[in-house]
């Protein structure tokens, strides 16, 4: 999916740099919840385990699927992660 | 979602779960739950309900602590002893959780307080010592349509079961009839209690509460937990509802106004 598409269904963003898992869940939990099936979520985040730990507890919860996860400063280790929820 | 910064942090290891989410642990924040006696299953019930975010927790008591309920009445301390379980309850429970409000009701349930007692409720846990008192919450619980649950302990052994009015599940008065009084010597006081078995069963008791108000899981309706901690069993008996009972069957009648409740209702 090219990102103009993206724009078109509404992207929501969440910057929870600075927290830690679990809460990284959580606060991605709680942001999804508030959303329409099929909307995006735009997660910014810099703690390295919750790019395993959100996806994996996303899918067991049936609450999104993950469309990207990406690096977008590596001196500073923040990730963008994009979650369709469903 | 209005849930605060502290609110998610407090209750992040309740939202993670896949059967509560922001959305349900909004529902715990505004329900009302009525926790009725402040003793061994009372303790824990409203330690634990007022610990998940019940926003508006009823306690109603009207026994002071005395030395011989510390061993299990986890709510009241050795400084407690002569005070009201209403005001020893609140001051741990506001300690424990401010997000929860807390309504004293300084009474004994009578039958003609009980309904503007429970009234308003989502969910009443029953918790008292004497078979009037859970009679008389059973009877207008069901009048009043609201669900609820019983437990009683003894020695090593509890029994409980929850009632859901609306869907027509079995009652206590199905299952215990107009039991009045327990046996002689059938008493916490005289046979005995070890103070973790209502600890336990209280538990059980607040879970019910909890997967009532979120709509999850499965109720104990329909039957009774018996649990006997010496022997380690636990085990449902089924138990069904009665077309003749009084308080719930197809004639039942508002037996709050009417019926005899005769027996011991303080009970100690």
């Amino acid at each position: 999916m090219s990102l103009d598409k993206l724009e078109s269904v509404g992207i929501k963003k969440l910057d929870i740099r600075g927290k830690l898992c679990p809460m990284t869940f959580v606060y991605t939990k709680l942001a999804l919840e508030e959303m329409n099936k099929g909307e995006i979520l735009e997660v910014l985040l810099d703690f390295p385990a919750a790019l395993e730990n959100i996806p994996d507890s996303c899918r067991r919860q049936g609450l999104a699927e993950v469309l990207e996860i990406k690096k977008i400063d590596k001196n500073n280790k923040v990730w963008k992660m994009n979650l369709r929820k469903i | 979602m209005n849930l605060s910064e502290q609110q998610i942090n407090r209750y992040s290891r309740q939202i993670v779960l896949k059967e509560v989410g922001g959305i349900g642990q909004e529902k715990l924040l505004n329900s009302r739950v009525t926790v009725v006696g402040l003793g061994a299953l009372g303790s824990p019930v409203a330690y634990y309900l007022a610990a998940a975010g019940i926003g508006n927790l009823r306690i109603v008591d009207y026994d002071k602590v005395e030395t011989s309920n510390l061993h299990r009445q986890i709510l009241h301390f050795t400084k407690d002893v002569d005070r009201r379980k209403t005001e020893s309850a609140n001051e741990k429970l506001h300690a424990l959780n401010p997000d929860c409000k807390i309504e004293i009701i300084n009474q004994w349930i009578m039958p003609n307080t009980v309904k503007n007692i429970i009234k308003g409720s989502d969910f009443v846990i029953e918790g008292s010592d004497n078979f009037p008192t859970k009679m008389l919450i059973n009877d207008a619980c069901v009048n009043l349509k609201i669900p609820f649950t019983i437990a009683g302990v003894l020695r090593f052994h509890g029994q409980l079961m929850t009632v859901v009015p609306e869907e027509k599940t079995a009652c206590y008065r199905c299952v215990f009839r107009d039991i009045k009084e327990a046996p002689s010597g059938m008493s916490c006081s005289q046979a005995g209690v070890i103070g973790l078995v209502p600890g336990m069963l209280g538990c059980l008791e607040a879970n019910e509460a909890i997967k009532s108000i979120l709509g999850i899981g499965d109720l104990i309706v329909n039957k009774i937990l018996y649990v006997d901690l010496l022997r380690n069993s636990f085990d449902f008996i089924n138990v069904y509802r009665s077309e003749n009972c009084l308080a719930c069957g197809d004639k039942a009648k508002d037996l709050v106004k009417t019926h005899d409740y005769r027996g011991n209702m303080v009970c100690h």
